[in-house]
């Protein structure tokens, strides 16, 4: 099969994002516009409101960087889920026309699996145990037959979206993970608060609940940003190394918006080392939602067969990772 | 390592605790010691290792009130997370499970002793195949108490009845179906017209989920 370009659309949540990539694993462009909210978190009516406003020239200008033509590209691809509707709905419309227009076969993407790849090809990690952490998604997941499998999950919120509102209520700007990271280097104090591990899974709700009462109650908030990080990132590496010593693997792999967190590497690193397991972290610059993401998994999917008619494109807001066949993992 | 003198050779590393061959007074014994994580800020590390512990060893405890088989405690020292038992000689049920025997009468039988823990207010909280140890020709001993619970609440008892369609669904998604019915089977011997609460619950649970099929129809 020669070469084969593909061209992935990225909507989910606060990121519209357009990349091309190669089937060889060389990503030829990542261009993405994020929807910042004035106040509070993300509004999906008006993310979804910012993603039509800049898709035409974020597309446009994936093309550019990638010097190629849609004349060169073979497939479009398109995140269908998991995340908001509206937002889904921008990226998938856009896909759907792309694909009508210059008579390209669509390629569905599950966003969970895109993480997943673009973190194993940054990595160079063929099969690892995978932490894939974000605003949306807590979920500690392996390949077994045929497909990513679940390992553990939160029961509640996602640690982002659990950071993030935490930020929110101690009166930082969104998004608040980085700034609690931040704070919590200069805490000093660690807190009482709830640890809560059951079985595989965890849960962050409580723990948000605890820390915004002792927000309340005058603690000191670089203490109380170290405290929090501390406790969740304990409770995910609990659970990472519980997989880890469960499912054999020989890799972990850090994939997500708050992979790029320091101290949640530094612990799975640890943890990984620990039971002689090779360590990864997704790049930066792959880490949040980005289109990238999408043509690459986009490439490997198509490669394998991988398309879905226009007609039934639906988007998935709640497409979960395990419904997803891969084909091109090797078992 | 050493601990009162007994040297013992390291036959299990886990996630959370190391776990050695013994003998103590004679008998042959598995010494259950958690590792302190360097990971984790000290503190936190102590006071989960001490607490985990004294908690595990008061849950074998009840269990066995309930008429449950688990190995029996020699000895116990929290500050060293240490714990003294009886040793079990067998394979993990998972292994078993893997190596393609007829595990089903097992599941029936975990199934009925789950009953009996639930009905006694004690939750296993990490209720998976490779916490079952199946001695040859007996009933399955129940092991790693330390996450366990002292509840009732249908809220409890589903999320570990959950864990165990979870685990098999993870590791022998294959047979899944088949050996989980046997595992509701003995469990309803046990809970009666209860276990299809706590059935229901399960199902509520997984919808609870992220991103799960049946959820949609709820939702919408």
């Amino acid at each position: 099969m020669p070469r084969v370009a593909v061209l992935g659309i990225e909507s989910t949540a606060h990121t519209f994002g357009c990349g091309v990539a190669l089937d060889d694993g060389r990503i030829l462009s990542n261009v993405n516009s994020t929807y910042t909210p004035k106040v509070g978190g993300i509004h999906p009516r008006e993310s979804s409101q910012h993603h039509s406003s800049v898709a035409p020239q974020v597309v446009r200008r994936a093309l550019e960087e990638a010097g190629l033509s849609f004349e060169e590209i073979d497939a479009i691809a398109v995140t269908l889920g998991p995340g908001l509707g509206p937002c889904l709905r921008v990226g998938a419309t856009i896909a759907r026309a792309l694909s009508i227009v210059h008579g390209k076969p669509l390629v569905p993407v599950n966003h969970a699996v895109a993480h997943i790849e673009i973190a194993k090809l940054a990595t160079g990690l063929e099969d690892p145990l995978i932490v894939f952490v974000s605003g949306g998604n807590t979920i500690i997941a392996s390949y077994s037959d045929g497909r990513y499998r679940f390992f553990g999950e939160t029961l509640d919120l996602a640690l982002g979206n659990m950071l993030d509102s935490f930020a929110r209520e101690a009166g930082l700007p969104h998004p608040g993970g980085p700034k609690v990271e931040e704070l919590a280097q200069r805490g000093t104090k660690l807190l009482r608060l709830p640890y809560i591990v059951k079985g595989q899974d965890i849960s962050l709700s409580g723990l948000l609940t605890a820390a915004i009462k002792l927000l309340k109650e005058g603690c000191r908030l670089e203490d109380l940003c170290y405290s929090v990080q501390e406790y969740a990132f304990d409770m995910l590496a609990e659970v990472a190394e519980r997989a880890l010593a469960y499912t054999e693997k020989k890799e972990l792999v850090l994939t997500g918006g708050v992979a790029r967190n320091r101290e949640l590497q530094r612990k799975l690193r640890i943890v990984a080392e620990e039971h002689g397991a090779s360590f990864g972290v997704v790049p930066p610059e792959l880490a949040g939602d980005n289109g990238a993401m999408i043509a690459w998994t986009g490439a490997l999917a198509y490669k394998h067969g991988v398309v879905v008619e226009v007609e039934k494109s639906y988007v998935k807001p709640r497409w979960r990772l395990d419904e997803v066949d891969v084909p091109w993992v090797e078992g | 390592m050493t601990y009162l003198g007994l040297k013992g050779e390291l036959i299990k590393k886990g996630a959370e605790a190391e776990l050695y061959k013994v003998t103590f007074l004679g008998l042959p014994a598995i010494l259950k010691r958690r590792v302190p994580k360097p990971y984790r800020a000290r503190e936190l590390d102590e006071y989960i290792r001490r607490t985990r512990t004294a908690h595990e060893v008061t849950m074998m405890l009840h269990a066995r009130a309930c008429g449950v088989p688990v190995p029996a405690i020699y000895d116990v020292d929290p500050d060293e997370g240490v714990i003294v038992m009886e040793y079990i000689p067998g394979p993990t049920l998972r292994e078993l499970t893997s190596r393609g025997v007829d595990v089903k009468p097992i599941f029936r039988l975990v199934g009925f002793y789950v009953g009996r823990m639930h009905r006694g207010q004690v939750v296993h909280g990490d209720l998976t195949p490779a916490n079952i140890v199946v001695p040859e020709a007996e009933k399955p001993f129940f092991v790693d108490f330390g996450l366990s619970e002292r509840t009732g609440e249908l809220e409890a008892l589903g999320t570990d009845v959950h864990l165990m369609l979870r685990a098999l669904e993870s590791t022998h998604y294959l047979k899944v179906k088949e050996l989980f019915n046997s595992f509701l089977e003995g469990y309803r011997e046990v809970m009666g017209a209860r276990a299809e609460e706590v059935f229901k619950k399960v199902l509520e649970i997984r919808r609870r989920g992220r991103y799960v099929e049946e959820r949609r129809a709820k939702v919408r």
